[in-house]
């Protein structure tokens, strides 16, 4: 029996998980052990360890990329990237509940501890590279996630949501897996690298399994990023959801999802006409960013209006994933092969490296910006009406300028970011990621994509007209004060305005040959 | 025919049969008890694939311990004998089609498998050790340690999270 | 696949007793022409039954359920790792302490949150 040896190197990429589950297990611990009326420091752990823990993914973020702990995880930059933005989200969502659930009275530590748990997931989901492992952090993820949803349980709502993303979170999970079981079948291997190797022989002798597995592993994993086939249980659990909450599921989930998508399927086009994944993956673009503006049009409730906007906000994360397998970049790093770590050769890397910079750029664009919406609106959250059906009616934003002009500035401003419109994060992400696409090849789709975010534009707008030209209605809510909620959204404006006007250096680390392992 | 084919037939048909009891049973025990029966015949045919481990613990994890959690469930709701009435709606329907659809691609696929290669069963050699709790431990300590670790941090958050969903106050 | 037939014989076995009781007692019992209404009765002092065995559980036991399987699916890891840890040594045992520690400390949240309390 040969006994395994691992060295510090191996640990790396799981230091940021490390530093995250220990918080995690302090604050639950806390919850029994310490009998504490006030537990404002709860928040604080949570926020300093999602800090820690953001910092050493950023400078792991700088190591080579390669395949660590047995080839059951890589440390290269698009997950390193990731786990940082991940806990940049979690960071300002953990600040965002601390006021959120002490207007509730529902301060615990489990919350914090779920979010951290579900953070440790997210950042072990991007680097998984083997099917079991991805399967099990991915349900870490989810189980903490579905736990936080159902969390307070005034009204049916938090529990109806909660079951819904439960079933149909494991049904997801339960597609994935099946997937993984044909393609194991096919091949034989599990882990990602042997999988690819083993893929062209598995390929030519029963196509029609690897096909199958390939689809279910989609499906699943659709489901997890809201493509839009598989979108429909977005808005009920995203409305239903804790507010804080619904920000880090629309931020850290999604980004988490997508990273582990684009890795698996880099792996698992190997051998298959380059044609099909692109089709399929611009097929599901093109359906989930004209689907989710066009569901989001007549949306008078803010928070299901969000939504669906996080749908179509996929949808441009998807275009990126297709400009990715653009027949361009495959047929040129099929040459070289997957495999290798040696760079693509002359355009296709340089087209490469940007439709990374443009994904990566994006989904910390969108972490920003759907912290901000999603904080200011639960800012504006009265406990009272949780059982009411109008809490995030456009009624409720009406005249917010003349009674609260900073926070009506806040919220137009991650209104306008959403909406892509300039000097914001959202604005210079469509761009970087829209003018990757196209010279991917994939100028018609872009058109599409810019297309449907001017459809985006008016219900983004529709919430700013409400604020400033609408005179507010007697009862209008004023937003509660806590010092978390107003420094998690100042750093959240800060961050979109001025990554917005100066991206600077981060656009230098993200567009660094080497991004990901083996492609 | 030999003697695993006989076997192998027995436990399909009984498990497909336990399986619609589960459907079609109007009372909601009678439903659970036909779902003991399925992964009895279930753990059968992992028996039959060499895959004693699996086997042993669907017996003791699902007909045991998962049965006794969907006894409760049934029994925090409301019992009424007659389960509810189906009603045909559009996405319903659609429901159906695309399950259809979806199982009999799945056939498809498995009917165009390949059956040369799958004769390795009658190596005696590879199937000393298969499947057996020793090699199964053996491999994954020494091989799969990222993932055994990681099961233990999603039990950790599966307990965390249980308490704070069920627990009537927290 | 020989090493399973005792199993097999012992399966078939036990299933046929189940059977062959329930079979015999149909076939050897005495049937009565009509049903005295004291048969339904509870025997001597027992307690009068109210309302239908079928009641709705209180959610407590369903904590306890849960708990339950988590720590049930931890056991299953320890069989294996118990059957190697002599050939494996000190690794395997600083890895099951690793795994078994990360649970206790679930198992320790559990208990002192009342989770397992019987109230």
């Amino acid at each position: 029996m040969i006994i395994p040896h691992f060295t510090l190197n191996d640990f790396l990429p799981v230091m940021p998980v490390g530093v995250l589950m220990a918080a995690a297990i302090v604050l639950m611990l806390s919850e029994v052990f310490l009998t504490s009326t006030t537990r404002t420091y709860q928040a604080i752990i949570a926020a300093l360890a999602s800090i820690v823990a953001g910092g050493i993914a950023v400078n792991n973020a700088f190591e080579p990329a390669r395949l660590v702990l047995q080839g059951y995880a890589v440390l290269d930059p698009f997950s390193s990237w990731t786990t940082a933005m991940v806990c940049l989200g979690t960071f300002l969502a953990v600040l965002l509940s601390a006021g959120f659930l002490k207007h509730r009275n529902a301060e615990r530590g489990e919350f914090y501890a779920l979010m951290l748990f579900a953070a440790a997931g997210m950042s072990l989901l991007s680097l998984s590279a083997e099917f079991i492992t991805l399967f099990i952090n991915l349900e870490v993820l989810s189980v903490a996630t579905y736990a936080l949803t159902a969390f307070l349980r005034r009204g049916p709502r938090p529990s109806e949501a909660g079951f819904k993303y439960f079933i149909l979170g494991a049904f997801a999970a339960a597609l994935l897996l099946y997937g993984a079981a044909l393609i194991y079948g096919a091949t034989g291997a599990t882990k990602l690298v042997e999988v690819s190797a083993a893929l062209p022989a598995a390929f030519a002798k029963s196509p029609a399994l690897v096909y199958a597995g390939l689809g279910l592993v989609l499906a699943g994993f659709a489901f997890k990023v809201a493509a839009v086939p598989f979108h429909m249980w977005t808005p009920d659990v995203y409305e239903g959801a804790p507010t804080p909450v619904t920000a880090l599921m629309s931020a850290g989930v999604k980004a988490a999802a997508f990273v582990a998508m684009v890795r698996t399927f880099l792996f698992l086009v190997k051998g298959i006409d380059p044609v099909i994944p692109f089709t399929v993956f611009s097929l599901l673009a093109l359906l989930t960013m004209v689907g989710g503006n066009l569901l989001a049009l007549p949306q008078r409730n803010v928070k299901r209006m969000l939504a669906y906007s996080s749908i179509a906000h996929a949808g441009y994360m998807l275009l990126g994933v297709a400009a990715l397998f653009a027949p361009k970049l495959v047929e040129a790093g099929a040459k070289v092969g997957v495999l290798t770590a040696t760079p693509l050769t002359g355009t296709a890397q340089d087209v490469s490296v940007a439709v990374y910079k443009g994904l990566l750029f994006y989904i910390l664009g969108y972490t920003v910006t759907s912290l901000g919406a999603f904080g200011t609106i639960s800012a504006l959250e009265r406990r009272e009406d949780e059982t009411r059906g109008n809490t995030w009616d456009l009624e409720r934003f009406a005249g917010l300028a003349q009674r609260k002009p900073g926070w009506a500035a806040a919220m137009a401003l991650f209104m306008l970011s959403l909406g892509g419109v300039p000097p914001t994060v959202g604005f210079l992400g469509k761009l970087f990621l829209f003018s990757a696409a196209v010279d991917a090849g994939l100028l018609g789709l872009a058109i599409v994509g810019v297309l449907s975010s001017v459809i985006g534009v008016y219900f983004y707008l529709r919430v700013v007209v409400y604020m400033f030209m609408r005179p507010a209605p007697i009862d209008a809510p004023a937003p509660f004060r806590h010092w978390t909620t107003e420094l998690a959204l100042v750093t959240s404006a800060v961050l979109v305005v001025g990554l917005g006007i100066l991206p600077g250096t981060i656009t230098e680390w993200f567009s660094r040959v080497g991004m990901v392992f083996g492609h | 025919m030999n003697a695993e084919q006989v076997l192998f037939w027995l436990f399909s048909v009984c498990t497909l049969v336990a399986a619609s009891g589960v459907i079609f049973a109007r009372n909601p025990v009678a439903s659970a008890m036909s779902l003991v029966a399925t992964f009895f015949f279930l753990s059968g045919i992992y028996v039959l694939l060499w895959a004693h481990t699996i086997a042993a613990l669907q017996v003791l994890v699902y007909a045991g311990a998962i049965m006794v959690l969907f006894l409760f469930v049934i029994m925090l709701l409301s019992l009424t004998d007659s389960g509810p009435v189906l009603h045909f709606t559009p996405s319903r329907i659609a429901g159906g089609v695309a399950v259809i659809a979806l199982f009999v691609s799945l056939t498809a696929v498995f009917r165009k498998l390949p059956t040369a290669e799958l004769t390795w069963v009658g190596d005696a050699a590879k199937l000393k050790n298969f499947g057996t709790i020793q090699h199964l431990g053996e491999v994954m300590y020494t091989q799969w340690l990222f993932p055994f670790e990681a099961v233990s941090l999603l039990l950790l958050v599966a307990i965390l999270g249980a308490v704070v969903v069920a627990k009537p106050r927290i | 696949m020989q090493s399973w037939i005792p199993i097999l014989v012992y399966l078939a076995i036990a299933s046929s007793v189940g059977f062959l009781m329930l079979g015999a007692s149909r076939v050897l019992r005495v049937r009565a022409k009509d049903v005295p209404p004291t048969r339904e009765l509870t025997y001597e002092s027992g307690e009068e039954p109210v309302g239908n065995a079928w009641i709705r559980f209180h959610p407590r036991y369903y904590v306890v359920a849960l708990v339950f399987i988590l720590f049930d699916v931890e056991t299953a890891f320890l069989v294996p790792w118990a059957l190697n840890v002599r050939a494996l040594g000190r690794f395997a045992i600083v890895e099951m302490i690793v795994f078994v520690v990360i649970l206790l400390l679930g198992w320790v949240y559990a208990l002192r949150k009342g989770a397992l309390k019987w109230q």
